[in-house]
Parts: C-alpha cells; structure tokens; sequence
C-alpha cells in the first residue's frame, strides 16, 4: 500500500455515478463510450470517467475548497453533460437506482478491471448498476485520517438518509428509502473499515489481507467509509447520488462541516463499541430514511434519526458558517425535518404518475435544474 | 398446388372460409419456422418468415393474388402502420435542433440512394420512369423487419437507436415521394396546380387523419394509463380505424400512422411504454406483413435479366446508403465505424417497399408491372439478407443480444460440474 500522501485539510472531492437512460422508453441506454467520447472535446474540470456497466458515467470535481466550488465545478459538468446527452438523443439522472431496468440486459464496460471483476463476482456485477455519490475529504496525516474515519462513522445513518434516492428495483417499490446498499452489502469486502486509529495498525492489517490473496488494493475493499491514502483523503461511500447536483454539493458541505467540527473541538472519541449499533442503524436508515430511529453508540438511547440529524446541524452550524456551506446545507436542514429526501419525491411521483418511465423523465428534467 | 386446394376447398367447407384455414396454417408453419431458424441457425425469426413464404409462393399458394387488394392489402396496410407508428413516435423532433447532422445524414442517405438507383438502372437500359420508380422505393428501409430483428436481439445503443431513426425518416420521405410520384404518372394535364392537385388530397388526407388519431390518443392519454392493456386495444384499433379510413378517402394509411406517432410524441412527451404491451397481437400482424411479402414478391418472375438488375439495384441501394451515413457523420456523435455499421444496417426492404410498389401498380397499369418486375425480387432478397445483414451489425457494434445457444448444448458451468 503507498504511503498516505500530505492533503490540505478540509479540501472535498465529489464524485457522481449518474445513469444514461434513453428517451422514448426511458430504460437505462448503453452510451458511455459516446458520452466520454463528446466530453473529451470539451474543457472542464475533474473528470469523467466509465463505469461497471455501460449505462453510467462518473463525473468527478477536482480538489475543491468549498461547497461553492463544488457546486460550480458540478454546474460545469452537469451542463456539459446535458449538452452532450441533447446531442446523442439521451437523458442523464440521478437517484442510486434505476426503477425498473432489468441488471441481466446490462452490459459490462470493456475495460481489463470490470472484466476481472465481472468474472470474479459473477451476476453480482451486473447487479452493481447501482449510483452512489462519494465524497472525499482532506485529512492532515494518516492517523488523523483514521480517527476522521471512525468518528464520522457515527453519522453513517445520516448521510443514508439524507441522500436516499433508490426506493425502486426492478420495477418494485422495495420499502427502503436506500435499496442501493443492499447491493453493496453482496459483496465480500462491504461493511465497515477494521478498528483501528493508528495508521501501522491500519498497514499491518492490509498487509496481512494482502497476503491471504483476498484483495490486492485498497479498491478491492467496498467500505461505507475507506481512506484513500493516494489523495491523502477519507472517502464515504453510502450516499446514493442525489437527484439534483444542489443536493449533492449540500453534502459534500455537510461532510466538510462535520470533519471542521471533528478536527477543530475534538468533540469525542471513537470506540470499537460504537460499531455495536452500526450495522443496526445503517438498516434503520436505509429502510426507513428520515423516519428512522437512531441509537445512540454511547448511551443507547433510541430517538427518531430525524431529531439526532437537527441536533448534529446545531453542533456544526458554527464552522458550516465559517465554511460558507450553511446556505447550502440550510434548504437540506428543513427539507429533514419535514421528513423530505429524494427517495420521498420519487414515491410522490409515482403515486401521481402510475408510471415509473414518467418518474425517470421527470427526474431527468429535476437533474437539468427544470423539475 | 391449385387442384389440391380446389378439391379441399370442396371438400371443406369452414365457417370463416377456406383461405382463412390457409393462412392459418402458414402462419403456424412460418412461426415454428422463425422459432427453428433462430435456435438452430442463429439467424433472426425474420428469415423463416419469408423462407415459408417464398416457399408457399413459389408453389402457388392462392391466398396473395399481386396486386394486392381487400383484406390483404388492409393487413399489409395495417401492420405497416403499427409499426410506423411506434418508430415515428420515437422520433422526438428537438433532437434535430441539438444535432441537425442527424436530419442531414437522413437526407443525404436518402438523396444519394435515389441518385444511386436511378443512374444505375439507366446505365442498365431501365426506362427512366421505371428507374424512377425504383429509385423511390429504394429510399425505403424497413421499419418493420428493423424492429423485429433488434427486439428479438433486445438491441439497444447509438446504432439501433440512429438506424431506426434514419429508416422512419427514409419512410417519411418514399411515402410522400411516391404518393406525389404516383398520383401524376401518365397525366395528360400541363397545369401544375392541377398536376399537384392528387399530391396534395394524399398528403393533406394523411396529415388529417395522423393529427386526428394523435389527437383522438393524446385524449385518451390524459386519463388512461400507457401500460394498461385496455390502452394498447385503444391503440391499436384507431390505428386499425385511421388505416381504413386514410385508405378509403385516398390518403396514405402508413404516412397518417407515422405522422400520427411523430405528432403524439410532440403533444405527449410522456414515454412511450406501450409496445412492451402491443404484444402478441401486434407481433402476428407484422409476422402476417412478413410471410405475406415473400409470398407475394416469390411470385414474380426471375428471370437472368431480371436477375441482374436486381443484383445493381441492390449493391447500389447499399452502397448509396453507407456513404450517406458516413458522408453527414462528422460532428453527428457517432464513429466512423458506427456510421459505417449504420449505413449497413438500413439494407432490409419489406412490407412498406411492397406498398409503394402497390401504388406505383395501383396508379399505372403500364408501367406498374415493369416496375413490380424488378422491385418484388428486389424485396424478398433484401426483406432476408438485409435481417441477416442487421443481425451481423448490432452484433458488431455490441448493442444486442447474442443469439440463445443450439439446443442441447449445456452451459459451461453445467459442463465443469
């Protein structure tokens, strides 16, 4: 493993996977090559990249300072992208899952590491045409990156259900705000990052997985939250991409204020126990999204995730305002307490529509900044 | 054949009537023979198709008489106007605007097959009326067999999405040319505004009936829902009802029905999901086009002659439509390879070609049987190899499906256990 590189603290990087689909009957389209072929003829920042299957695309920001940069960044590539997908006849959208694309009809990306990949896990990476958005956030050093790690941990539950956009799989209403994760959770190295706060303790750990022959990088680990020592970064996983690039710049914000919070007051300590509620509150957030209960790691108290989400907004809001990502997050505030989340707007849609390709359109038209 | 059918007819005496058991049972036979030559063969269900109905041609099957008329002519009519309905409505007319080099391929594709055509049939001593002729029918792709092929591959991506697109404009275009073409062959009248007096009663009655049958379906959108089957039985029998009456007033029944779809895509930019649901019904209509155009065009007469002015037409028309995929492809968001793989894939002629040669017979007895001479053949040869030729090419571009294995042979995973 290469060493953890030096990043400026708090600096973000924001990825998206984000699904083409076609416009007539709105089912997922195999475009990928034509869309990185169109933007490559443009200047923007970040990049755009392939992904597992040929119906997506990742876009990604370069290292950005703030939420506003972010958002500009994002802007930028949203609008070429929309350009682009005007000009091939194809629609761009959010959301972590497709509502009713069938995974066997999709077709893997030609390149060596998905083939590798789709023979080792076999129908399971076809199943992975699934859209999250990452962020990464710059750490001062290696063990400062692992204490981030697990103290943000904690708030797992909340980015879940904050970003929930995927309610629908294989045409079917699954009951989870999140069903996106639970495709995650098929996968042999999913789950949570060992416990450990020293970055030794972290590369004896890998050395040894390494040496089983179980993984060979750090890309073979499908953590909710992994670091990335290459960028000097912490990088979470579980948000589903949202259905707006505003949304999704508003997390990247609350991912910043959260992390300015955690280096600036020190606010606690994580421990190995707090992972004995993890796996329990992660469910109830990808099940239930905003209306899920939390427990609380150190004192076991149950309370509605909702009212632990406001708390958290009160005890980060003074360094969100330094950041200048209160105004960002702010709209995301209200919208969770009235229990609102992307994967609320698609269900509203539906029930209105009865028709999940007008749902897909719709969102669409939400992704260009018309819906 | 004849005395067979004569003396079963004798002694068979159905309720629905002796060619309603003949076509029944070609149809039957062209089905298990679609579903054998994709399992087998590895080729699209298209071929068997036509292979019976070549086949029953050839051996005079009595229940397709050229030309076409009655009820035979309704069903060619109306599976051709399902399916033009359901490719116009793909159309979504802002793409031009973003990518006008896709309106510009379809023309120049269009325009350079028709030049292609008619200077080779003239190099070959074809009178230049019937060369012209030839030339606009040449124009038409088929929808129908490119349809049918790329469902069956479950085919999706740039290609299937351009060359459906290009083979509806290309049916625009031959639907109108012919039906001006048509309507003032042998007139004796020099005045112009009389000359394009039948021009203009085909085309206003078509775009009459499209705008009321869009208009009839955007209603019927406001409070039905496009997945129900209820929708799809409504769809489909105003089809049925704008096809007879496009046909009965004059108008052309196929250009009401694409017109139809392209302006219900317009007025509704709601998605189209009803021909998951159009099914099985839709799927026999147009196996009925497939069968009943090798039929027909199996009774032509070949002859060395003909044969080989078949065989320009047809290297011409391929020819032509490759370059003009290629020539407007630059700045249009495909390769060149994709252009090429398009331009290949718009070789198959079927049921619509077979309608415009109808008119052409319909509206001139003299020429209409040369023009038939060399267009039938030209039909039932590139209805099967232009199946063959799309199959190959969204194999190619890797936007389909490959074809399900021979039977018997276990998967590999079966084998290693």
């Amino acid at each position: 493993m290469e060493p953890f590189r030096r990043s400026a603290p708090l600096t973000l990087g924001v990825e998206l996977e984000l699904q083409l689909v076609n416009t007539h009957d709105y089912d997922l389209a195999p475009y990928s090559d034509e869309m990185l072929r169109l933007m490559r003829k443009l200047e923007l920042p970040g990049s755009v990249v392939p992904e597992m299957t040929s119906s997506m695309i990742e876009i990604s920001t370069g290292v950005c300072d703030s939420t506003a940069h972010v958002l500009g960044e994002l802007s930028q590539l949203r609008d070429a992208l929309v350009r682009c997908a005007d000009k091939l006849n194809i629609a761009v959208v959010g959301g972590g899952t497709h509502p009713f694309q069938q995974w066997h009809q999709q077709r893997i990306y030609d390149r060596p590491r998905f083939r590798e990949l789709s023979e080792l896990y076999g129908y399971l990476s076809k199943q992975f045409t699934i859209f999250g958005q990452h962020v990464h956030v710059g750490c001062p050093g290696a063990d400062e990156a692992l204490l981030m790690l697990h103290r943000m941990s904690r708030y797992i539950p909340h980015f879940i259900a904050l970003s929930a956009s995927s309610p629908y799989v294989q045409g079917q209403d699954t009951q989870f705000d999140s069903a996106r994760l639970n495709s995650v959770f098929a996968f042999p190295m999913s789950g949570r990052a060992p416990f450990t706060l020293s970055w030794d303790g972290f590369e004896a750990f890998f050395a040894k997985t390494t040496r089983t022959g179980v993984v060979k990088s750090m890309k073979d680990f499908y953590w909710d939250i992994r670091p990335k020592p290459e960028y000097g970064t912490i990088e979470i996983r579980v948000f589903d991409t949202p259905l707006t690039i505003e949304r999704a710049a508003a997390l990247a914000g609350l991912v910043q204020s959260l992390a300015s919070w955690f280096l600036h007051d020190q606010p606690f300590m994580p421990a190995e126990d707090d992972y004995m509620v993890y796996t329990y509150n992660r469910f109830q957030a990808c099940r239930f999204g905003l209306e899920a209960v939390y427990v609380d790691p150190v004192s076991g108290r149950h309370m509605p995730l909702r009212e632990h989400i406001q708390l958290t907004l009160q005890q980060i809001a003074p360094h969100a305002q330094r950041l200048g990502a209160w105004p960002a997050i702010e709209q995301v505030v209200q919208e969770a307490g009235k229990s609102l989340n992307d994967a609320r707007w698609l269900r509203r849609q539906q029930m209105r529509e009865r028709l999940l390709a007008e749902v897909v359109r719709q969102a669409g038209e939400r992704f260009k900044g018309r819906g | 054949m004849n005395e067979i059918t004569a003396f079963w007819g004798e002694w068979l005496r159905p309720s629905a009537g002796l060619p309603t058991v003949q076509w029944s049972l070609l149809l039957a036979v062209a089905a298990a023979a679609g579903h054998l030559v994709q399992r087998h063969l590895a080729l699209p269900k298209v071929v068997g198709y036509s292979a019976v109905g070549a086949i029953a041609g050839l051996l005079g099957f009595p229940g397709a008489a050229w030309p076409l008329q009655g009820i035979g002519l309704f069903l060619l009519e109306l599976g051709v106007s399902v399916v033009l309905f359901e490719t116009g409505g793909r159309i979504a007319l802002r793409w031009f605007r973003h990518n006008p080099m896709v309106l510009l391929q379809s023309l120049l594709e269009a325009a350079l097959t028709y030049a292609a055509v008619y200077f080779t049939l003239l190099w070959l001593g074809v009178r230049p009326s019937v060369a012209d002729a030839l030339a606009l029918i040449s124009i038409a792709s088929s929808p129908a067999v490119l349809s049918r092929v790329f469902g069956d591959m479950r085919a999706a991506g740039p290609v299937t999405e351009r060359v459906i697109v290009l083979a509806t404009l290309g049916a625009l275009y031959a639907l109108t040319l012919v039906a001006a073409r048509a309507g003032m062959m042998h007139s004796e009248e020099t005045n112009l505004l009389a000359l394009l007096f039948p021009v203009a009663v085909v085309l206003g009655l078509s775009v009459v009936v499209g705008a009321g049958l869009a208009l009839v379906l955007r209603t019927a959108l406001r409070f039905m829902i496009p997945t129900s089957e209820n929708t799809s039985i409504l769809l489909i029998t105003s089809i049925a009802a704008g096809t007879a009456l496009a046909s009965h007033f004059g108008g052309s029944a196929p250009l009401a029905a694409l017109l139809a779809g392209l302006l219900l895509k317009q007025l509704n930019p709601r998605p189209w999901a009803w021909p998951r649901q159009l099914g099985t019904a839709a799927s026999l209509l147009v196996m009925l086009s497939f069968v009943l155009v090798s039929v027909v065009a199996a009774q032509a007469d070949w002859n060395p002659a003909v044969t080989g002015l078949v065989l320009a037409l047809v290297a011409a028309r391929g020819l032509a439509k490759i370059f003009g995929a290629l020539l407007a492809n630059p700045g249009s968001g495909t390769s060149w390879k994709q252009a090429l793989m398009t331009g290949a894939a718009m070789s198959p002629m079927s049921s619509l070609a077979l309608l415009l040669v109808a008119q052409f017979t319909a509206a001139s007895p003299s020429l209409g049987p040369r023009i038939a001479s060399i267009a039938l053949p030209a039909i039932l040869l590139v209805e099967v190899l232009g199946a063959i030729v799309a199959t190959f090419v969204i194999q190619r571009a890797g936007e389909g499906t490959r074809p399900e294995p021979t039977a018997g042979t276990p998967a590999s995973g079966v084998q290693r256990a």
